[in-house]
């Protein structure tokens, strides 16, 4: 978006999909045995049906929409809270939303304040929280 | 000899500190982690608002999350909160290492909680990305349960 653009509170930023495969699941955890991002045993051992995604990899995907919504103004001054709450699953497909909720003055710009989420093919939140970045 | 303990709810201690290795941020992390996460935006590998090529913001965050291993032998955990702000672009060819401290501990419906605070930094001290994580810790011989 181009920065010059009005943004508006509940404007809703462009959404993304995102597929965590086991084998992007790898290259951003490291294979290693006796870990539930890249041992299917040992996920199954500890109670899940099979690898996750580490939760870090959906802050990785709110950071995307962010960059591409506010640029600069994220990279440098960018925040974001993110809590997560139902695992992500080697497979799943996810998506990625954003719903601006507040713009607030701050140092001779504006911090503009998103609702994130994103959710899985079910419709499921799998994580949920802010992010702000600072547009000038 | 260092010795790596177990990491129990009980030998985690608040105030404790860990330290991480210094890293060397290379442009092959960033091609990796572009591929992880699906994001190959143009200024992490080429010419951006910053002058040459920054890093994902996010890049570093695992530094930071695996503090606890350079000190613990970690049986399995789950990843629960996690905080960030952004102060400074990560750039490769940077030497980057995290700095953390146990801030909380606690248990919540029969789970245990540890909750970490702490700031990435470049070689010259200079705080590129702050925050504050909160990990679950799933003791020896127990499972999560599946969702």
């Amino acid at each position: 978006m181009a920065i010059t653009e009005a943004i508006a509170v509940g404007q809703e930023l462009p959404v993304l999909e995102k597929e965590p495969s086991q084998r992007r699941i790898d290259a951003y955890s490291g294979v290693r045995p006796r870990s539930i991002h890249t041992d299917e045993d040992w996920a199954r051992q500890k109670g899940f049906r099979t690898t996750l995604a580490q939760g870090m990899m959906s802050t990785a995907y709110v950071s995307e929409m962010m960059t591409r919504f506010l640029g600069a103004g994220f990279v440098k001054g960018g925040t974001m809270s993110m809590t997560f709450v139902k695992p992500v699953y080697a497979g799943d497909r996810l998506t990625v939303r954003g719903v601006v909720k507040e713009l607030r003055p701050e140092s001779g710009g504006t911090r503009v304040v998103v609702a994130v989420w994103c959710q899985n093919q079910r419709g499921e939140k799998t994580a949920v929280g802010t992010a702000s970045g600072l547009r000038g | 000899m260092t010795e790596f303990p177990k990491l129990t709810y009980d030998i985690l201690t608040i105030g404790e500190t860990f330290e991480s290795d210094e890293h060397l941020v290379t442009p092959e992390d960033v091609e990796t982690y572009a591929f992880a996460v699906e994001d190959h935006h143009a200024w992490f590998f080429g010419p951006s608002p910053f002058g040459g090529p920054v890093a994902h913001p996010t890049l570093m965050a695992n530094q930071a999350l695996h503090l606890r291993h350079g000190k613990y032998i970690v049986h399995a955990g789950l990843h629960a909160k996690m905080e960030f702000t952004f102060l400074q672009p990560i750039e490769p060819g940077m030497r980057v290492r995290s700095r953390g401290r146990v801030i909380d501990k606690y248990e919540r419906r029969g789970r245990q909680y540890m909750v970490t605070e702490y700031v990435t930094e470049d070689r010259a001290g200079t705080a590129l990305v702050r925050g504050q994580f909160t990990q679950m810790l799933i003791p020896e011989g127990t499972r999560h349960g599946d969702h």
